[in-house]
Protein backbone atom coordinates (compact mmCIF):
# COMPACT_ATOMS: atom_id res chain seq x y z
CA UNK A 1 0.00 0.00 0.00
CA UNK A 2 1.36 3.07 -1.09
CA UNK A 3 0.97 5.63 2.00
CA UNK A 4 3.14 8.23 0.31
CA UNK A 5 0.34 8.85 -1.91
CA UNK A 6 -2.51 8.16 0.09
CA UNK A 7 -1.74 10.01 3.44
CA UNK A 8 -1.12 13.50 1.63
CA UNK A 9 -4.05 12.93 -0.63
CA UNK A 10 -6.80 11.87 1.84
CA UNK A 11 -9.39 14.52 2.75
CA UNK A 12 -12.01 14.82 5.29
CA UNK A 13 -15.44 14.20 3.53
CA UNK A 14 -18.43 16.42 4.43
CA UNK A 15 -20.91 15.82 1.45
CA UNK A 16 -21.63 12.30 0.81
CA UNK A 17 -24.26 10.79 -1.18
CA UNK A 18 -27.14 8.38 -0.66
CA UNK A 19 -25.55 5.31 -1.64
CA UNK A 20 -25.48 2.90 1.70
CA UNK A 21 -21.91 1.83 2.93
CA UNK A 22 -21.93 -1.74 3.71
CA UNK A 23 -21.57 -3.01 7.03
CA UNK A 24 -19.46 -5.86 6.22
CA UNK A 25 -17.16 -3.10 4.17
CA UNK A 26 -16.92 -0.90 7.25
CA UNK A 27 -15.87 -3.95 9.59
CA UNK A 28 -13.42 -5.53 6.89
CA UNK A 29 -11.37 -2.14 6.81
CA UNK A 30 -11.49 -2.19 10.84
CA UNK A 31 -9.57 -5.21 10.50
CA UNK A 32 -7.46 -4.19 7.81
CA UNK A 33 -6.98 -1.23 10.28
CA UNK A 34 -6.59 -2.92 13.42
CA UNK A 35 -4.01 -5.38 11.41
CA UNK A 36 -1.95 -2.38 10.29
CA UNK A 37 -1.24 -1.19 14.00
CA UNK A 38 1.75 -2.94 15.89
CA UNK A 39 0.41 -5.66 17.22
CA UNK A 40 2.73 -5.08 20.09
CA UNK A 41 1.16 -2.07 21.41
CA UNK A 42 -2.89 -3.81 22.35
CA UNK A 43 -5.70 -1.13 21.83
CA UNK A 44 -9.07 -2.02 23.74
CA UNK A 45 -12.09 -0.55 22.26
CA UNK A 46 -15.33 -1.20 20.54
CA UNK A 47 -17.50 -0.06 17.58
CA UNK A 48 -21.25 0.79 17.04
CA UNK A 49 -22.12 1.26 13.76
CA UNK A 50 -25.49 3.08 12.44
CA UNK A 51 -26.10 2.09 8.97
CA UNK A 52 -29.80 1.70 8.73
CA UNK A 53 -32.35 4.42 8.51
CA UNK A 54 -33.67 3.38 11.49
CA UNK A 55 -30.55 3.10 13.44
CA UNK A 56 -29.81 7.02 12.40
CA UNK A 57 -33.23 8.13 13.61
CA UNK A 58 -32.11 7.01 16.68
CA UNK A 59 -28.82 8.43 16.39
CA UNK A 60 -30.27 11.56 15.26
CA UNK A 61 -32.62 12.00 17.90
CA UNK A 62 -30.34 11.34 20.79
CA UNK A 63 -27.43 13.81 19.16
CA UNK A 64 -30.35 16.20 18.89
CA UNK A 65 -31.15 15.99 22.87
CA UNK A 66 -28.84 18.87 24.31
CA UNK A 67 -30.00 21.06 21.84
CA UNK A 68 -33.63 20.44 22.46
CA UNK A 69 -33.07 20.75 26.24
CA UNK A 70 -30.95 24.14 25.44
CA UNK A 71 -33.99 26.96 26.39
CA UNK A 72 -31.99 29.04 23.32
CA UNK A 73 -32.82 26.44 20.83
CA UNK A 74 -36.04 25.91 21.96
CA UNK A 75 -37.04 29.40 20.69
CA UNK A 76 -35.99 28.31 17.12
CA UNK A 77 -38.55 27.08 14.42
CA UNK A 78 -38.80 23.54 13.34
CA UNK A 79 -36.98 23.70 10.58
CA UNK A 80 -33.55 24.44 12.35
CA UNK A 81 -33.91 21.09 14.43
CA UNK A 82 -35.42 19.16 10.93
CA UNK A 83 -31.79 20.76 9.37
CA UNK A 84 -29.30 19.12 12.17
CA UNK A 85 -31.53 15.93 12.42
CA UNK A 86 -31.63 15.04 8.48
CA UNK A 87 -27.60 16.23 8.78
CA UNK A 88 -27.50 13.02 10.33
CA UNK A 89 -30.12 10.68 8.74
CA UNK A 90 -28.74 11.73 5.21
CA UNK A 91 -25.39 10.57 5.56
CA UNK A 92 -25.55 6.99 4.97
CA UNK A 93 -23.44 5.94 7.44
CA UNK A 94 -22.40 6.51 11.39
CA UNK A 95 -19.23 4.25 12.99
CA UNK A 96 -19.07 5.14 16.60
CA UNK A 97 -15.37 4.45 18.31
CA UNK A 98 -15.35 4.30 21.99
CA UNK A 99 -12.22 3.43 23.74
CA UNK A 100 -11.38 1.86 26.97
CA UNK A 101 -10.08 3.83 29.84
CA UNK A 102 -7.70 2.69 32.55
CA UNK A 103 -6.97 3.97 36.30
CA UNK A 104 -3.35 4.42 35.29
CA UNK A 105 -3.23 7.77 33.29
CA UNK A 106 -0.61 6.53 31.57
CA UNK A 107 -2.00 3.45 30.17
CA UNK A 108 -5.07 5.39 29.39
CA UNK A 109 -2.75 7.89 27.29
CA UNK A 110 -1.50 4.81 25.51
CA UNK A 111 -4.57 3.26 24.85
CA UNK A 112 -6.02 6.40 23.56
CA UNK A 113 -3.26 6.70 21.34
CA UNK A 114 -3.30 3.32 19.61
CA UNK A 115 -7.02 3.92 19.37
CA UNK A 116 -6.37 7.40 17.26
CA UNK A 117 -3.68 5.12 15.58
CA UNK A 118 -5.96 2.62 14.17
CA UNK A 119 -8.13 5.43 13.55
CA UNK A 120 -6.14 7.28 11.26
CA UNK A 121 -5.88 4.21 8.91
CA UNK A 122 -9.24 3.53 9.01
CA UNK A 123 -9.47 7.16 7.22
CA UNK A 124 -6.64 5.56 4.64
CA UNK A 125 -7.88 2.55 3.98
CA UNK A 126 -11.09 4.00 3.29
CA UNK A 127 -10.01 6.43 1.08
CA UNK A 128 -7.97 3.81 -0.76
CA UNK A 129 -11.65 2.34 -1.76
CA UNK A 130 -12.72 5.79 -2.59
CA UNK A 131 -15.06 5.92 1.10
CA UNK A 132 -14.60 9.49 2.25
CA UNK A 133 -14.78 10.01 6.29
CA UNK A 134 -15.29 12.63 8.32
CA UNK A 135 -14.04 12.39 12.07
CA UNK A 136 -16.75 14.08 14.32
CA UNK A 137 -15.44 15.51 17.72
CA UNK A 138 -18.52 17.99 17.80
CA UNK A 139 -18.93 18.56 21.81
CA UNK A 140 -22.87 17.53 21.24
CA UNK A 141 -21.49 13.94 21.35
CA UNK A 142 -20.38 13.94 24.80
CA UNK A 143 -23.85 14.02 26.13
CA UNK A 144 -25.70 11.34 28.49
CA UNK A 145 -28.42 10.68 25.73
CA UNK A 146 -25.97 9.35 23.14
CA UNK A 147 -23.66 7.43 26.03
CA UNK A 148 -27.12 5.72 27.04
CA UNK A 149 -27.52 4.64 23.28
CA UNK A 150 -24.17 3.45 23.14
CA UNK A 151 -24.45 2.01 26.46
CA UNK A 152 -21.41 3.03 27.59
CA UNK A 153 -19.29 1.93 30.62
CA UNK A 154 -18.12 4.54 33.39
CA UNK A 155 -14.35 3.29 32.40
CA UNK A 156 -15.54 3.75 28.41
CA UNK A 157 -14.68 7.23 26.37
CA UNK A 158 -16.41 8.40 23.21
CA UNK A 159 -13.46 9.10 20.90
CA UNK A 160 -15.29 9.86 18.14
CA UNK A 161 -17.82 9.23 15.23
CA UNK A 162 -16.78 8.72 12.11
CA UNK A 163 -19.46 9.83 9.16
CA UNK A 164 -19.20 7.64 6.40
CA UNK A 165 -20.00 7.69 2.75
CA UNK A 166 -19.39 8.13 -0.99
CA UNK A 167 -18.69 10.88 -2.78
CA UNK A 168 -18.26 13.09 -5.77
CA UNK A 169 -16.29 15.90 -5.28
CA UNK A 170 -13.01 16.14 -3.77
CA UNK A 171 -12.54 18.37 -1.56
CA UNK A 172 -9.39 21.17 -1.67
CA UNK A 173 -6.22 20.62 -0.15
CA UNK A 174 -5.67 22.75 3.35
CA UNK A 175 -2.06 23.98 2.79
CA UNK A 176 0.51 22.22 5.77
CA UNK A 177 2.95 24.07 7.64
CA UNK A 178 6.63 22.45 6.85
CA UNK A 179 7.66 20.24 9.37
CA UNK A 180 11.37 22.30 9.27
CA UNK A 181 9.34 25.40 10.71
CA UNK A 182 8.11 23.03 13.93
CA UNK A 183 11.82 21.15 14.24
CA UNK A 184 14.31 21.79 16.98
CA UNK A 185 17.44 19.48 16.88
CA UNK A 186 19.48 18.62 20.44
CA UNK A 187 22.03 18.79 21.31
CA UNK A 188 22.09 21.94 19.81
CA UNK A 189 24.65 22.86 17.16
CA UNK A 190 27.76 24.89 17.73
CA UNK A 191 27.44 24.43 21.08
CA UNK A 192 31.46 24.47 21.45
CA UNK A 193 31.60 20.57 21.30
CA UNK A 194 34.13 19.29 18.93
CA UNK A 195 33.84 16.04 16.94
CA UNK B 1 16.83 8.10 38.55
CA UNK B 2 15.34 5.31 39.41
CA UNK B 3 12.56 3.74 37.50
CA UNK B 4 11.90 6.64 35.09
CA UNK B 5 12.53 4.59 32.19
CA UNK B 6 9.79 2.16 33.26
CA UNK B 7 6.61 1.50 30.63
CA UNK B 8 9.43 0.80 28.32
CA UNK B 9 9.59 -2.96 27.15
CA UNK B 10 13.04 -3.78 29.15
CA UNK B 11 14.81 -6.77 27.44
CA UNK B 12 13.53 -6.78 23.60
CA UNK B 13 16.94 -4.58 23.45
CA UNK B 14 17.22 -4.17 19.36
CA UNK B 15 20.14 -4.69 16.70
CA UNK B 16 20.38 -1.27 15.32
CA UNK B 17 22.78 -1.40 12.40
CA UNK B 18 25.56 1.57 11.74
CA UNK B 19 23.40 3.27 9.14
CA UNK B 20 22.33 6.60 10.94
CA UNK B 21 19.05 8.27 10.52
CA UNK B 22 19.50 11.17 8.84
CA UNK B 23 17.60 14.69 9.47
CA UNK B 24 16.49 14.88 5.96
CA UNK B 25 14.73 11.69 6.03
CA UNK B 26 13.01 11.88 9.03
CA UNK B 27 11.68 15.73 7.85
CA UNK B 28 10.87 14.41 4.69
CA UNK B 29 8.37 11.46 6.32
CA UNK B 30 7.22 14.25 8.99
CA UNK B 31 6.07 16.37 5.61
CA UNK B 32 3.92 13.40 4.51
CA UNK B 33 2.81 12.67 7.84
CA UNK B 34 1.93 16.23 8.49
CA UNK B 35 -1.32 15.84 6.19
CA UNK B 36 -3.28 14.68 9.22
CA UNK B 37 -6.76 15.73 9.78
CA UNK B 38 -6.29 18.13 12.80
CA UNK B 39 -9.34 20.74 13.89
CA UNK B 40 -9.52 23.99 12.78
CA UNK B 41 -5.98 23.27 11.10
CA UNK B 42 -4.78 23.92 14.28
CA UNK B 43 -1.48 21.82 13.32
CA UNK B 44 -1.28 21.45 16.77
CA UNK B 45 2.20 19.64 17.13
CA UNK B 46 6.41 20.24 17.05
CA UNK B 47 9.16 17.79 16.64
CA UNK B 48 12.34 17.91 18.90
CA UNK B 49 15.07 15.54 16.86
CA UNK B 50 17.88 13.78 18.45
CA UNK B 51 20.28 12.29 16.31
CA UNK B 52 24.28 11.80 17.43
CA UNK B 53 25.22 12.88 20.65
CA UNK B 54 21.78 12.65 21.98
CA UNK B 55 23.00 9.48 24.25
CA UNK B 56 23.69 11.44 27.47
CA UNK B 57 20.49 12.95 27.53
CA UNK B 58 18.28 10.12 26.62
CA UNK B 59 20.75 7.84 29.26
CA UNK B 60 18.29 6.17 31.98
CA UNK B 61 15.14 7.74 30.08
CA UNK B 62 15.45 5.75 26.92
CA UNK B 63 16.63 2.68 24.93
CA UNK B 64 19.70 3.05 23.37
CA UNK B 65 18.95 4.10 19.45
CA UNK B 66 20.84 5.65 16.77
CA UNK B 67 18.09 8.36 16.53
CA UNK B 68 14.61 10.01 18.67
CA UNK B 69 11.96 12.13 17.57
CA UNK B 70 10.30 13.52 20.54
CA UNK B 71 6.59 14.53 19.21
CA UNK B 72 5.20 17.61 21.59
CA UNK B 73 1.67 19.27 21.12
CA UNK B 74 0.41 22.48 22.32
CA UNK B 75 -2.38 22.39 25.28
CA UNK B 76 -5.05 24.31 25.11
CA UNK B 77 -6.85 25.73 27.69
CA UNK B 78 -10.23 24.01 26.53
CA UNK B 79 -9.90 20.54 27.45
CA UNK B 80 -12.24 19.50 24.42
CA UNK B 81 -9.67 21.19 22.21
CA UNK B 82 -6.59 19.49 23.99
CA UNK B 83 -8.18 16.45 23.41
CA UNK B 84 -8.91 16.83 19.65
CA UNK B 85 -5.30 18.33 19.69
CA UNK B 86 -4.08 14.97 21.51
CA UNK B 87 -6.09 13.27 18.64
CA UNK B 88 -4.41 14.64 15.82
CA UNK B 89 -0.98 14.05 17.11
CA UNK B 90 -1.67 10.45 17.25
CA UNK B 91 -2.63 10.56 13.74
CA UNK B 92 0.29 12.26 12.60
CA UNK B 93 2.38 9.76 14.47
CA UNK B 94 0.74 7.14 12.82
CA UNK B 95 1.29 8.71 9.64
CA UNK B 96 5.03 8.70 10.17
CA UNK B 97 5.53 5.38 11.47
CA UNK B 98 3.30 4.07 8.58
CA UNK B 99 5.92 5.77 6.10
CA UNK B 100 8.83 4.80 8.55
CA UNK B 101 7.94 1.26 7.79
CA UNK B 102 7.79 1.76 4.27
CA UNK B 103 10.87 3.27 4.17
CA UNK B 104 12.81 0.10 6.35
CA UNK B 105 13.17 2.68 8.79
CA UNK B 106 12.70 0.98 12.39
CA UNK B 107 10.43 2.99 14.69
CA UNK B 108 9.96 2.37 18.45
CA UNK B 109 7.21 3.92 19.94
CA UNK B 110 7.64 5.12 23.59
CA UNK B 111 5.07 6.60 26.47
CA UNK B 112 7.58 6.11 29.54
CA UNK B 113 6.93 7.80 32.67
CA UNK B 114 9.38 10.61 32.56
CA UNK B 115 7.71 12.37 29.66
CA UNK B 116 5.16 13.03 32.52
CA UNK B 117 7.68 14.86 34.81
CA UNK B 118 7.91 18.46 34.07
CA UNK B 119 11.27 18.68 35.32
CA UNK B 120 12.44 16.20 32.72
CA UNK B 121 10.47 17.50 29.73
CA UNK B 122 11.27 21.30 30.48
CA UNK B 123 15.50 19.95 29.94
CA UNK B 124 14.38 19.17 26.31
CA UNK B 125 12.90 22.77 25.70
CA UNK B 126 9.02 21.62 26.18
CA UNK B 127 6.92 24.64 27.67
CA UNK B 128 4.42 24.93 30.46
CA UNK B 129 1.22 25.03 27.66
CA UNK B 130 3.23 21.83 25.84
CA UNK B 131 3.54 18.75 26.76
CA UNK B 132 5.10 15.27 25.07
CA UNK B 133 2.59 12.62 23.29
CA UNK B 134 5.51 10.51 22.93
CA UNK B 135 9.73 9.39 21.89
CA UNK B 136 9.75 7.53 18.96
CA UNK B 137 13.47 5.59 18.98
CA UNK B 138 14.44 5.42 15.16
CA UNK B 139 16.97 3.37 13.78
CA UNK B 140 17.62 0.55 11.24
CA UNK B 141 17.72 -2.79 12.32
CA UNK B 142 20.80 -5.31 11.25
CA UNK B 143 17.66 -7.85 10.50
CA UNK B 144 14.11 -7.13 9.51
CA UNK B 145 11.34 -8.26 12.36
CA UNK B 146 8.91 -10.98 11.62
CA UNK B 147 5.40 -9.27 12.13
CA UNK B 148 3.68 -10.93 15.20
CA UNK B 149 0.62 -13.36 14.13
CA UNK B 150 -2.85 -11.54 13.66
CA UNK B 151 -4.22 -14.12 15.78
CA UNK B 152 -2.31 -12.96 18.78
CA UNK B 153 -4.22 -9.94 18.70
CA UNK B 154 -7.09 -9.25 20.80
CA UNK B 155 -10.47 -8.65 18.88
CA UNK B 156 -12.90 -5.57 18.99
CA UNK B 157 -16.58 -5.80 19.48
CA UNK B 158 -18.60 -4.58 16.25
CA UNK B 159 -21.97 -4.18 17.29
CA UNK B 160 -24.81 -2.70 15.30
CA UNK B 161 -27.06 0.22 16.26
Amino acid sequence: MDFMKTIPERRSIRRFHSSPVDQELVFALLREAQQLYPSGEAAAFRCVYAGTADSRERLAACMLEPLVKNRLVKWLPEKVRDFVRKRVTDIPGHLAVIARNDPDGRKSDMNYAAVCGIMQNFQLVAWQRQLGVLWDTETIMQSKALFDLFKMNPDERLVGIFHLGYFDRVPKARARTRAEKKWTVLPERGGGSVE
Amino acid sequence: MNDVSSGSKVGCSLRYSGKPVSENHVLNLLNVAVWAPNDGLREPWRFIFMGPGSADIMRGLQEQAPAYLVLVVKEEQDLHKREEDFAATCCLMQNFRLLARESRLHVRMTMNDWIYDRAYAGRLGVQKDERIVSVLEMGYLEQTLEPAAAENRPGFTFELL
